[in-house]
């Protein structure tokens, strides 16, 4: 028999290793137990998200990935489409970290195999990962390590490993960086000045875009012997990064950066602390794996705690996704599903669309007037749809949970159970029973068809919750 | 029965660049090549979401002289389009184009003056959900497929509903989403079954005659076919849309020759090289059929990386002349071949 401190715990894992449940896959993760969900989501299996076959057939601009509004949008089908939601939660973290953008690429097909090696390697072991990124084409191109040359380099990618990917600022000199940049002169990419060339001047002719990749250039690489970190060789990219992965400060950086991301916004506790300390020796004692990092974040007392949960503010795409997951929304392909992706934009995340290198910057600063309104509106038009199957499903579990023909105050709480379970203030409990009351008879709503008005009202109930601030909260 | 172990089938030229904007030569995502009177090539453009506005006609010539458009944006209103597909000329020279969003099929004249529309949602007699390819046989029935209730329809080219077959599954007969149709010159129907990998051929009744590219080798195999177009000597082509190529089989169905692709500069595309010397300078020392790392290597990347090869071949057509058109939405062209002779 599953407790609502069950459910409770269960919602909670879901929204930050994960984009929200459903409460039917809440009831599926909670027949297996906390743990066992923990692993499961540490090792995806079969995505069963929409298939390419389908989406390249309706979406033209989803086959040809020629502009940033499809490529989002295919990105976004797959968030919520996905039975794998740690994985592209955590793709949407490296691309956070990693920050490469459209802006200067012009090439929306580099960024997605971009995101695509996040998925592939994001669970994996650290100092791959950063041989991956290093190899990038979008990321050669978004901090020029196609001008990095053996007779001139360019310190652009050597800074920023050190600086916003690897180990921070504070914890290596100018001189590293420059060994840095050398040693990973010739890393570019197949025919680079051709497509730098296109990048640059946005040329999509004559027949659209080519799409990049990896090239080493042996006779363009600095074969000279470099001193970094206190290391002396003839090192290449690859020992440059394991010399990397071995600093105590990159293993800090990761564990507090995934932290802030899964866990609390803030760090600013002794218990935050703690556990992160837990996350470096699990960084170290499993050789770089950042998968074994995520299972002592999630599996601790802090992430299980009443602290934690409601206390970082959902990003943009964590709403968006969670909420058309939530409604049953998109799991067809769908006309109109690009503006999913300017829906993001206008709340300030634009999926493959940083504003810099540094990513976005996270936490209160994702709210504003403006956002807040596009957050409210977005919820409210998915949520206020009955036809869609998750408010069905909502309408069918409050009919069997109490009646079809349900009164008002059972109503609010039915559907505050649902939709999260969201735990509200008296005020706020008071209005939704105030504004639900406005439609029944005698305190009570019919629900027995899905067209009722009883129905209608726990759709627009469902949307009125979603603007309140726990909603806007994971 | 003729068995072509050898079926020569040489590129002749590519038409078309790339169009950015709304009106004007070049092509914008073309989903479907037919010919009309006097050899005229039209291309319908179904534009993607950023420039749907513009959902056009293209007509030209085939020495690639843009001759005009015609076009009444997108939506559901008189003459508009959302989702077009396939097109045809009938029997008068008017054109039917599907729309497998609005689930009709409308008419325009050779000029492109809007005629009329036939068909509504359904799944019903007359009613469609998601006509996508369309051709006409010998008699001037239109014949059109009808994705989402998975069958075959056919209509008087007034839009007079004559008949149907078809049903969801994968047994012969059955459907699962499919796409294009073609007749050949006896007006046996050849269906290009998109999600049940095949291409199945029925006669003008809709009796099952065979299946295409299910039961071949596993290199020839079919996967996810667009469209299909039968030449003078019955030779079938199959856009193999999941593969990025055309795959070519004879009349009885035997497996004998692979397309990939192989596009040139069209005129268009060289006259854009001429105003803009130094893309072209930094273009011809590239290797642009490269060899591709190992995680790239489906066709899928290998068409994103290799500008020559086919890339979404999602329609073909044969002309008078057994010149085969392949359009490939992707890379905004069409690639021209000579079908036997």
């Amino acid at each position: 028999m599953m407790s609502t401190q069950d459910v409770k715990l269960m919602a909670h894992l879901m929204r930050r290793a994960g984009f929200s449940a459903t409460r039917s896959e809440l009831e599926k993760f909670l027949d297996k137990g906390y743990e066992q969900t923990v692993e499961d989501l540490l090792s995806p299996g079969d995505p069963g998200n929409m298939p390419d076959d389908l989406i390249r057939r309706y979406h033209v601009e989803q086959s040809e990935l020629r502009e940033l509004s499809g490529a989002g949008a295919y990105w976004l089908y797959r968030m919520i489409t996905t039975n794998n939601p740690l994985e592209e939660k955590l793709t949407l973290f490296w691309h956070g970290l990693f920050a490469t953008g459209y802006a200067k690429l012009n090439q929306a097909r580099a960024l997605l195999n971009q995101i695509d090696m996040f998925r592939s390697y994001g669970l994996g072991n650290f100092k791959d990962l950063l041989i991956k990124l290093s190899q990038d084409p979008a990321m050669i191109i978004w901090l020029d390590n196609n001008d990095n040359h053996k007779d001139a380099i360019n310190e652009n990618y050597g800074r920023e490993l050190l600086e916003l990917f690897s180990m921070g600022i504070g914890n290596y000199t100018e001189d590293d960086v420059k060994e840095c940049a050398r040693a990973f002169t010739g890393w570019t990419l197949k025919n680079a000045e051709y497509m730098a060339m296109r990048a640059g001047k946005d040329s999509i002719w004559p027949y659209g875009r080519i799409a990049w990749h990896y090239e080493y250039r042996n006779d363009d690489h600095d074969e000279g012997k470099k001193t970094f970190l206190g290391h002396e060789g003839n090192f290449n990219g690859e020992d440059v990064i394991q010399i990397i992965v071995d600093q105590h400060a990159t293993a800090k950086f990761v564990a507090t950066r995934l932290f802030q991301f899964f866990a609390s916004d803030d760090v600013d506790s002794e218990s935050h602390d703690q556990v992160i300390s837990e996350m470096v020796d699990a960084y170290f004692d499993s050789g770089y794996e950042i998968k074994a990092v995520l299972r002592t974040l999630f599996n601790s007392d802090y992430f299980k705690s009443q602290e934690c949960m409601y206390s970082r503010v959902k990003g943009p795409v964590e709403s968006v996704v969670g909420t058309a997951r939530l409604a049953g929304s998109y799991q067809q392909p769908h006309l109109d599903v690009d503006k999913l992706w300017f829906q993001t934009m206008f709340m300030g995340q634009g999926v493959l669309a940083p504003p810099t290198v540094e990513g976005w910057h996270e936490g209160v600063e994702w709210i504003d007037s403006g956002s807040l309104v596009e957050r409210v509106n977005y919820a409210a038009k998915e949520f206020g749809d009955t036809t869609k199957s998750g408010v069905r499903d909502i309408i069918t579990r409050l009919s069997r949970t109490y009646s079809e023909q349900i009164n008002v105050p059972d109503l609010v709480d039915g559907c505050l159970d649902l939709i999260g379970p969201i735990q509200v203030g008296d005020n706020t409990r008071d209005s939704l029973i105030d504004f639900v009351s406005e439609f029944s008879d005698n305190n009570v709503l019919d629900i027995s068809s899905f067209d009722s008005k009883g129905s209608k009202c726990v759709a627009q109930t469902l949307g009125l919750i979603a603007s309140t601030r726990e909603y806007q909260l994971a | 029965m003729t068995i072509h172990k050898e079926l020569s089938i040489p590129y002749l030229k590519t038409i078309g660049i790339v169009n950015n904007g709304f009106n004007g030569r070049g092509f914008q995502n073309p989903h479907s090549v037919t010919i009309g009177p006097d050899q005229k090539i039209f291309v319908l453009n179904r534009c993607d979401v950023a420039r749907r506005k513009a959902i056009r006609i293209g007509v030209m010539n085939y020495d690639e002289d843009y001759l005009y458009e015609f076009g009444y944006g997108f939506g559901s209103g008189e003459g508009q389009l959302a989702l077009a597909v396939d097109m045809v000329f009938d029997s008068t020279q008017r054109i039917h184009v599907t729309d497998e969003f609005n689930n009709r099929v409308n008419v325009y004249s050779e000029t492109g003056e809007y005629l009329t529309k036939w068909g509504e949602s359904g799944s019903g007699e007359g009613q469609f959900d998601g006509p996508s390819g369309i051709t006409t046989n010998s008699k001037g029935e239109m014949v059109v497929v009808d994705q989402r209730n998975n069958r075959v329809q056919k209509y008087s080219n007034d839009g007079q509903f004559i008949g149907q077959w078809g049903q969801s599954g994968s047994r012969e007969g059955q459907f699962n989403l499919p796409w294009g149709v073609c007749v050949d010159g006896f007006d046996n129907i050849y269906v290009a079954d998109w999600r049940n990998d095949r291409v199945q051929k029925f006669d003008d009744s809709g009796n099952y005659l065979m299946s295409i590219g299910s039961s071949t080798p596993h290199d020839s195999k079919l996967l996810r076919p667009s469209s299909v177009a039968v030449d003078s000597l019955g030779n079938i082509y199959v856009a193999d849309w999941g593969n990025e190529r055309v795959q070519v089989y004879d009349d009885n169905g035997v497996f004998v020759n692979t397309l990939r692709g192989e596009a040139t500069l069209s005129k268009w595309a060289k006259e854009y090289f001429e105003a803009n010397p130094e893309e072209k300078e930094t273009r011809e020392i590239s290797d642009l059929t490269p060899d591709l790392p190992e995680h790239l290597n489906s066709p899928y990347h290998i068409s994103s990386q290799t500008e020559s090869y086919f890339w979404g071949p999602v329609s073909l057509c044969i002309d008078a002349y057994d010149k085969l058109y392949v359009v490939e939405t992707n890379r905004h062209r069409v690639q021209i071949f000579q079908g036997a002779k």
